[in-house]
């Protein structure tokens, strides 16, 4: 503290200040802008009645009185649950697969890490659209593949019990961004380290359980964290596929779906508001969480 | 700049100087960037106007006009009405069209965003019912504009449709086009039974049609091969369902939700029977055999429609599906015809349904008289073009009435392209209320709920129906109060 104060006091320092403060402020501005100010404003409007027409007015706690009451809420809450459960832990498993694949070192691997990442810059809206196509009940490939072993293949987004595990394998298709991470992980592991469990004796498996893997435990960690943060958040594919009804009978309704119907079906921002300060109290929750485990099986350093 | 002048001035870019500008060069992008990509268009008033205009009472006044979307030809078709209303001579410059918003945007949400920043357009084309945004003060009401019109006037619009407007006594929009609802059939598979196949022989009870139904339903073990008609399960349409069986949704002059009323659970579980007996009961399976729900259209799976497939003997839809008919999935077959709903077991007479495109202006409008004016034209002389290229039923007694699908002339000619227009256009004189509830998508999504749950068999009419009832007019309450 006392150096900054001694170099704002030099007319250099002060300059150099002043560039850096430049430098920043594009994301300083952004973050204050689209950042800060939405959450502050939230916060105030998940307490007031707001429709955008009229000025907000204040109600205290009551739209979060009206969100434990309301059984659309729960219900979107609840396939959001599902679908974080399940997407997260499924994502990070085929991702640490892929990641383990592409950091063989064959022939022609960059164009397959290129190709594997590739998903995740095609836009959501037709990553959708191909899975729908691809998990199409009578002609869709997937289930024409599963009927080549005698099985009769689910109907998939047709039918609440399967449309949320439709949900859950078209978000594998973005799986290349956590398999980049888990690549880049690898390549950071010392060969050094397993090459000296190799010399104690350790086959593939003990190599990857006790040495890749605790050294993974970091990238696992960050790909955690995201990943539910992510999950919770899921919009897009739930939107193309089942609108702002959840078709089939509700079943893809997510919570953010619902949040974005009631302010922008409803007109309701006030207790949209409300809804997604809950999102953001369980997210921060959920992550607190998680980093209070870390101690337990997260490695740092080598 | 030229040479010698660089030579005379001394240029003296330190890094950090570089740098400080570079942060400073940053910052302006970056908040140049913040405006988003606009889609609009400028008509042929915008540049003809003067950059300056004269202080005086006779100088034109400028007004823009935004719309929801459309293809390409239906957003110039609105430019072309746009630039003849503007040399109409009527002082008012329909300068911007703006004709849908960018992809990544939603048009309610940047008319929201304009309307919370006070800065709304001067009229626009909503799909919300100006009754909801009424309800949140978001319209300008119309009535006296109305009664000093030229075309406008209450009595030239059918009240079926104009009750969409209506908001405590007040008048908020106006109905500019509403394609009515009606039941599609294909007469020659009627014929191939030897079952007569004009208008006047189609059942004119539900129960007669589900009969009629069950000729045409077979199935192949687990998967529908052929559909009669699909039991009511549309959320947007249970107004007509309702309505033919003696109900209503919505009462719209006590303003209770009447979701759960007799009739209502009545005819639900009616569909459900339906479902039982003719598609064994199972939803899923028959949705999952074929596009029998898409009602004429290429369905989100990329289904090829049952009803232009020749697989299913009929469809609800409204007049719009008309003119999408003949699309390449139109195959082997070519005589449709379209007739009323038939009356519900408690129901006495038929009723028909209807979706308008809305003209309103928003609260806060700096020119509501102008506004007024470009859609008073628009509604009546503007109808010709934009049925050209969206043959939607216009609503309004005096704009023209002897308009038809080409596509549909194109196929079946003139004279049954006429009598099927204006079969529709009929139909909105027994339309039921509709979109009159000022939590309108509410309610539809409350009854979407019931519905599926009824027809997967997680509740049963009365039930689902309940819940619906209950969470919507508690919703409507609290709007209320």
């Amino acid at each position: 503290m006392a150096r900054l104060r001694r170099l704002r006091s030099r007319p250099l320092g002060r300059r150099e200040a002043l560039a850096g403060f430049l430098f920043v402020s594009p994301w300083l501005l952004a973050l204050v802008v689209f950042h800060l100010y939405p959450i502050v404003a939230a916060t105030y409007l998940s307490l007031s009645e707001y429709s955008v027409f009229t000025p907000p007015e204040f109600i205290g706690f009551d739209n979060y009185a009206k969100l434990w009451d309301d059984p659309t809420v729960w219900r979107a809450a609840g396939n959001s649950l599902f679908y974080a459960l399940l997407s997260v832990p499924i994502g990070l498993v085929v991702a640490l697969i892929l990641a383990l694949l592409l950091n063989r070192p064959v022939r022609g691997i960059g164009i397959h890490r290129t190709l594997f990442y590739m998903p995740a810059v095609v836009p959501p809206v037709a990553g959708t659209i191909v899975f729908l196509l691809l998990l199409e009940p009578r002609a869709g490939p997937l289930n024409t593949a599963i009927e080549t072993v005698g099985l009769d293949g689910p109907a998939w987004f047709q039918d609440p019990a399967w449309a949320k595990w439709g949900l859950i394998i078209l978000s594998l298709w973005g799986v290349g961004a956590a398999t980049l991470i888990f690549l880049a992980g690898l390549q950071e592991i010392p060969e050094s380290l397993l090459e000296a469990a190799s010399m104690d004796g350790a086959g593939p498996w003990r190599r990857f359980s006790n040495v890749t893997l605790p050294l993974l435990t970091p990238v696992i960690l960050f790909n955690l964290v995201i990943g539910v943060i992510y999950s919770f958040q899921v919009f897009d594919a739930a939107m193309i596929v089942g609108g702002t009804s959840g078709v089939p009978g509700g079943s893809t309704l997510m919570y953010m779906v619902h949040i974005y119907r009631t302010a922008f079906g409803y007109f309701d921002m006030g207790y949209a508001s409300a809804q997604a300060m809950v999102l953001f109290l369980v997210i921060v929750a959920v992550t607190g969480a998680i980093f209070g485990t870390t101690r337990r099986w997260v490695y740092e350093g080598v | 700049m030229r040479p010698d002048l660089r030579r005379q001035m001394p240029i003296v870019v330190s890094r950090r100087r570089f740098l400080q500008l570079l942060g400073m060069s940053g910052a302006a992008v970056f908040l140049g960037s913040c405006g988003g990509e606009e889609e609009v268009v400028q008509t042929t008033a915008a540049s003809a106007s003067p950059t300056t205009a004269a202080p005086t009472t006779a100088a034109p006044i400028d007004i823009d006009f935004w719309l929801p979307g459309g293809s390409d030809p239906f957003c110039q078709g609105f430019v072309t009405v746009a630039d003849a209303f503007s040399a109409s001579g009527s002082g008012i410059n329909v300068t911007e069209v703006l004709c849908g918003v960018a992809d990544d945007e939603d048009f309610n949400e940047r008319l929201l965003a304009n309307l919370a920043a006070g800065t709304p357009p001067d009229a626009v084309i909503i799909w919300d019912p100006p009754v909801v945004m009424a309800s949140l003060g978001a319209l300008e009401p119309l009535d006296d504009l109305m009664a000093a019109s030229v075309n406008s006037k209450v009595e030239n619009w059918p009240e079926g449709v104009l009750a969409s407007c209506r908001w405590d006594g007040q008048i908020f929009g106006l109905p500019a086009t509403a394609s009515s609802y009606a039941i599609f059939y294909n007469q020659e598979l009627l014929e191939s039974k030897g079952i007569p196949s004009g208008r006047d022989d189609f059942p004119t009870t539900w129960d007669d049609l589900k009969a009629l139904s069950a000729e045409f339903v077979q199935w192949d073990g687990d998967t529908l091969v052929s559909a009669g008609m699909i039991p009511p399960y549309d959320a947007v349409e249970a107004a007509i369902w309702s309505a033919t069986n003696g109900g209503t949704l919505y009462d719209a002059e006590s303003k209770q939700v009447r979701l759960d009323s007799d009739e209502n659970i009545e005819m639900l579980d009616f569909g459900l029977q339906w479902l039982n007996e003719q598609y064994k009961g199972d939803w899923v399976a028959m949705d999952a055999s074929g596009n029998y729900l898409g009602a004429g259209y290429v369905d989100e799976l990329g289904r090829p429609p049952g009803f232009q497939g020749g697989d299913q003997l009929a469809v609800v839809n409204g007049f719009w599906l008309a003119a999408d008919m003949y699309g390449s999935e139109f195959a082997g077959w070519e005589r449709w015809n379209v007739a009323g709903f038939p009356v519900g077991p408690s129901g006495t007479s038929t009723a028909s349904g209807f979706w308008p495109n809305w003209c309103a202006i928003p609260k806060g409008a700096p020119n509501p008289e102008a506004s007024f004016a470009w859609l008073d034209y628009l509604v009546v002389d503007g109808m010709s073009t934009w049925f050209s290229q969206v043959p939607d039923i216009p609503t309004n007694r005096l704009a023209p009435d002897d308009l038809f699908p080409q596509s549909v002339a194109d196929q079946r000619g003139d004279e049954f392209a006429t009598d099927m227009t204006q079969f529709f256009t009929g139909q909105l004189e027994v339309a039921a209320p509709m979109w009159t509830c000022p939590v309108q998508n509410f309610l539809h999504d409350q009854l979407y709920t019931a519905i599926s749950s009824v027809m997967l068999k997680e509740a049963t009419p009365k039930e689902a129906l309940t819940l619906a009832q209950e969470a919507t007019q508690a919703e409507l309450d609290s709007l209320l109060s």
